[in-house]
């Protein structure tokens, strides 16, 4: 039996941290002459433990009770909706709304636009730290989540752009009526929603990774809490521009919207510029901060 | 039978996690050395999965800490947090020997 080959039921970061170690157990039990099946068995056990409690925790993390199921919703909310785009765009509103029709799809331009910015300014933000890291040969470490988040990208796309084809060869009524064209929507509103999920993992994976002058941890913290609202402020343009284009229906989802913002959404903004104010303050000495090394997890110490 | 512990967050007088830190209460030792040790003083056998999967644990709750040396054979040593759960969950199992034995008629000393 090769031991070094029962490592692979744990996950990477398990084995990363503890995989010698259990390696050079396993070799002194079997000196010992125990039972190999009954060792093997009880460190396969072992991985798939280890396995379901990482699963768990990330579980944990995602649907945080303090934000993770308004945040995980909005995400769904966001891929359902940009699966819609397609037969939106096709459709010309009556001419009776055209003006409210196009001020409202200005707002939501401008509402993506705005967010748009946000997010590539807190991006480039942590550049040069995610250039350091990788030149430090820190690529291994984040590959796995970035293939994934892009294959989750690809798939979403090539939904999309079959729903661009069907929206161009079917009338809004055809659509209406087709049952494929439901699922097809939903499969990419799905497909969208977890590629965005993917790549917020990926990128707060990263950052985990890298080392960030205050300067631009205190930045990152005020983007990142405005960017929250941003959102919110993006689904409500859109629900203002179906309103002038479709149905009035949609306007009775944006107090719904406005409600999952909350006003904690606007409370974190100046609550994230006074922990960067104070970050900035506490770094007089130390200059490099780096998130997952601050945390007390015990496998980060020495 | 099942002792649930729960001030201490050790739930069995055999659980892994509660043996190791009372392997760990006279000094550091490596993963053979803890796994001989409690299989000597509990009779019972650690395996190397069962084993590190407790330790995993205890370190996460900053119960035990690896201490530097080897790296193949890193020796962990009880951290303070971990002794006063150690005893947090003895007094709860004395406190339930005692009824135990009280019900008996037993003496529980």
């Amino acid at each position: 039996m090769k031991a070094a080959r029962l490592l692979r039921w744990y996950p990477r970061a398990w084995r990363e941290r503890y995989g010698e170690e259990l390696l050079a157990l396993i070799q002194d039990t079997l000196d010992e002459g125990r039972p190999t099946w009954r060792l093997r068995l009880g460190v396969i056990s072992g991985g798939l433990r280890e396995r379901a409690h990482e699963a768990g925790q990330a579980v944990r993390a995602a649907i945080n009770p303090r934000s993770g199921p308004n945040l995980w919703a909005k995400v769904l909310v966001a891929g359902t909706t940009v699966a819609l785009l397609p037969q939106n765009l096709s459709e010309s509103p009556s001419p009776a709304r055209g003006w409210q029709a196009v001020a409202a799809f200005d707002a939501v331009l401008a509402a993506v636009a705005l967010t748009g910015a946000v997010v590539v300014a807190g991006g480039l933000a942590a550049l040069p730290a995610l250039v350091r890291f990788l030149q430090a040969g820190g690529w291994p470490k984040i590959r796995r989540r970035v293939a994934w988040a892009a294959g989750a990208t690809v798939a979403a796309g090539g939904g999309l752009a079959a729903l661009v084809l069907v929206v161009d060869s079917r009338s809004p009524g055809q659509l209406d009526a087709s049952w494929v064209y439901l699922v097809g929507w939903l499969a990419t509103g799905l497909a969208i929603a977890v590629a965005i999920g993917l790549w917020a993992t990926a990128a707060a994976a990263t950052a985990g990774h890298l080392a960030l002058v205050p300067r631009v941890r205190a930045v990152q913290l005020v983007l990142g809490a405005v960017a929250a609202p941003l959102v919110t402020l993006v689904l409500v343009t859109l629900n203002l521009w179906w309103s002038a284009t479709q149905s009035a229906v949609w306007l009775v989802a944006v107090p719904v919207f406005l409600g999952s913002a909350s006003v904690d959404a606007w409370q974190r903004v100046p609550r994230a510029v006074r922990r960067g104010g104070r970050l900035r303050a506490a770094a007089s000495g130390t200059t490099i901060i780096n998130p997952s090394a601050q945390r007390t997890h015990g496998r980060h110490r020495a | 039978m099942n002792l649930n512990v729960g001030s201490s967050g050790l739930r069995r007088a055999n659980d892994p996690p509660l043996l190791i830190l009372v392997s760990l209460a006279d000094g550091p030792k490596h993963g053979h050395a803890l796994a001989k040790d409690i299989e000597d003083f509990a009779g019972v056998k650690l395996g190397p999965g069962a084993l590190y999967g407790a330790i995993t644990r205890l370190v996460e709750r900053g119960l035990i800490e690896p201490l530097g040396g080897d790296d193949r054979r890193r020796p962990y040593q009880i951290t303070p947090p971990g002794s006063a759960a150690l005893a947090g969950a003895l007094a709860d199992m004395r406190r339930i020997t005692r009824a135990g034995a009280n019900r008996l008629g037993l003496d529980p000393a």
